[in-house]
């Protein structure tokens, strides 16, 4: 599970069913992390994103490339 | 738990509970500080949507929530103009999402407040809207979508704020236009600067904090995150111990509470409309209006559904009547065979939207 509080990686979506689609993926491809509440500093929006820790960023991009997923943004940061 | 509480919804919730307090003491109907579906129901009455009497009132609190916001998200530079997600569906769902509102008396918020002066009736609708929230999860873990919105010019983010803040003024101008309630819930108000002041710091604060009952249901029972949701729960013990204070606590009950039925059945189901449609819509009634205020189109198609669905209720005897005494017997309120039918007419009508928005496998 992702470490909380340390340095992640942050994919922000236009939709829910984007950010679903995203965790069943993960899931699949045994990438770390899991959905949470748009972080606030990110967006005024209140929709769901995927945090996982720092190092699966390429993992996580390749992968939402292959599936086609459209996301909004992707973010570093420590949250 | 996942997640932090933070400061800003814990201090959005005490404001937004003192407010409804205070607005309730400077006149306007008990456990009614503030209540979206029962305001714009009212808004729509002083526009001559809808012929009840009772409730015809331009609230100020309705503008000053949309107005707070814009300012706002203006301030902070995150106003911006989108819209082209599923509009007309949006505005299907939020006319039904103030039908099954209006069936049990109150928007989620209202529910709150209810809630803490005691209506035990309010809980019954909290656990309706809860089973409404769950339903709506499970089509959004099935891949419902309305689909994403664009950006657009800031003429789209700015046409619903614009036309309900140019009423309002007009109201102020020539009040004797509108529709104006001389008895019921629609002739008992605050001040008008007063609310219209409440409204712009609950927009504000709303704005800032992202506070949303839906919003904080689902991350519950989505991430166990609990920031959200901490915000109505100070809001219960704000409202709880500003009734405790003001003398208006009388202890909790089903009967006897102010605009409120004891149908129990129909404030479960009611509200349980509410809560699956606001999922649907990703947001409850006030965030709607707070969405609007940031410049989004589909929010601000939603209202205007919103302002129909009222109009509706009461132009055909959809919304629930409050429990009553006539001649001191005790007349248990609730709604009507056509209100039952709408009900049950919103829930075929949110599986099907339901069903169809889901999105294949990938």
């Amino acid at each position: 599970m992702t470490t909380d509080n340390g340095p992640c990686v942050i994919v922000t979506f236009h939709t829910t069913a984007e950010a679903m689609a995203t965790e069943k993926i993960c899931r699949k491809n045994e990438i770390e992390g899991r959905l949470i509440s748009v972080p606030r500093n990110l967006s005024a929006d209140c929709g769901i994103a995927w945090k996982g820790p720092k190092k699966t960023r390429k993992r996580l991009e390749e992968a939402l490339e292959t599936n086609r997923i459209e996301f909004d943004g992707v973010y570093e940061m420590v949250f | 738990m996942n997640g932090r509480i933070k400061i800003s919804v814990i201090a959005a919730g005490a404001v937004v509970g003192i407010l409804a307090t205070a607005l309730t003491v400077l006149g306007n109907p008990a456990n009614m500080g503030f209540c979206i579906a029962c305001f714009i129901r009212d808004i729509a009455g002083a526009l001559k949507l809808h012929s009840a009497k009772p409730v015809q009132y331009f609230r100020p609190e309705i503008v000053g929530l949309v107005a707070g916001s814009m300012i706002m998200s203006l301030g902070y530079k995150e106003f911006r103009p989108r819209a082209g997600s599923s509009p007309a569906t949006r505005f299907v769902l939020g006319a039904f999402v103030m039908m099954g509102a209006l069936v049990f008396l109150g928007c989620p918020l209202r529910m709150v407040i209810r809630m803490g002066g005691g209506d035990l009736n309010a809980f019954v609708g909290l656990a309706g809207f809860f089973a409404g929230i769950l339903t709506g999860i499970f089509f959004l873990k099935k891949g419902f979508t309305l689909k994403r919105a664009y950006e657009v010019k800031g003429t789209e983010g700015f046409a619903v704020p614009g036309v309900l803040i140019l009423m309002f003024i007009l109201f102020l101008l020539v009040p004797s236009i509108f529709a104006l309630s001389e008895e019921g819930p629609g002739s008992r108000y605050a001040p008008v600067l007063v609310s219209l002041a409440a409204g712009l710091i609950v927009g504000a604060l709303s704005q800032r904090s992202r506070l949303c009952m839906v919003g904080g249901m689902r991350d519950a029972v989505m991430f166990r995150d609990f920031n959200l949701l901490s915000g109505f729960a100070v809001i219960f013990i704000t409202v709880l111990l500003g009734n405790i204070i003001t003398g208006s606590f009388t202890g909790f009950s089903t009967l006897s509470q102010p605009v409120s039925h004891s149908s129990q059945l129909w404030n479960f189901l009611g509200m349980a409309l509410a809560g699956w449609g606001s999922v649907l819509l990703g947001g409850c009634p006030l965030r709607q209006l707070i969405l609007t205020g940031e410049g989004n189109g589909d929010s601000g198609v939603t209202v205007l559904g919103m302002l129909m669905g009222t109009a509706l209720s009461h132009n055909f005897g959809l919304a629930g009547s409050a429990d009553s005494v006539t001649d001191g017997v005790y007349k248990v309120g609730g709604i009507s065979t056509a209100g039952k039918a709408t009900v049950f007419t919103g829930f075929a009508v949110l599986l099907v939207i339901s069903i169809t928005n889901c999105r294949s496998k990938k």
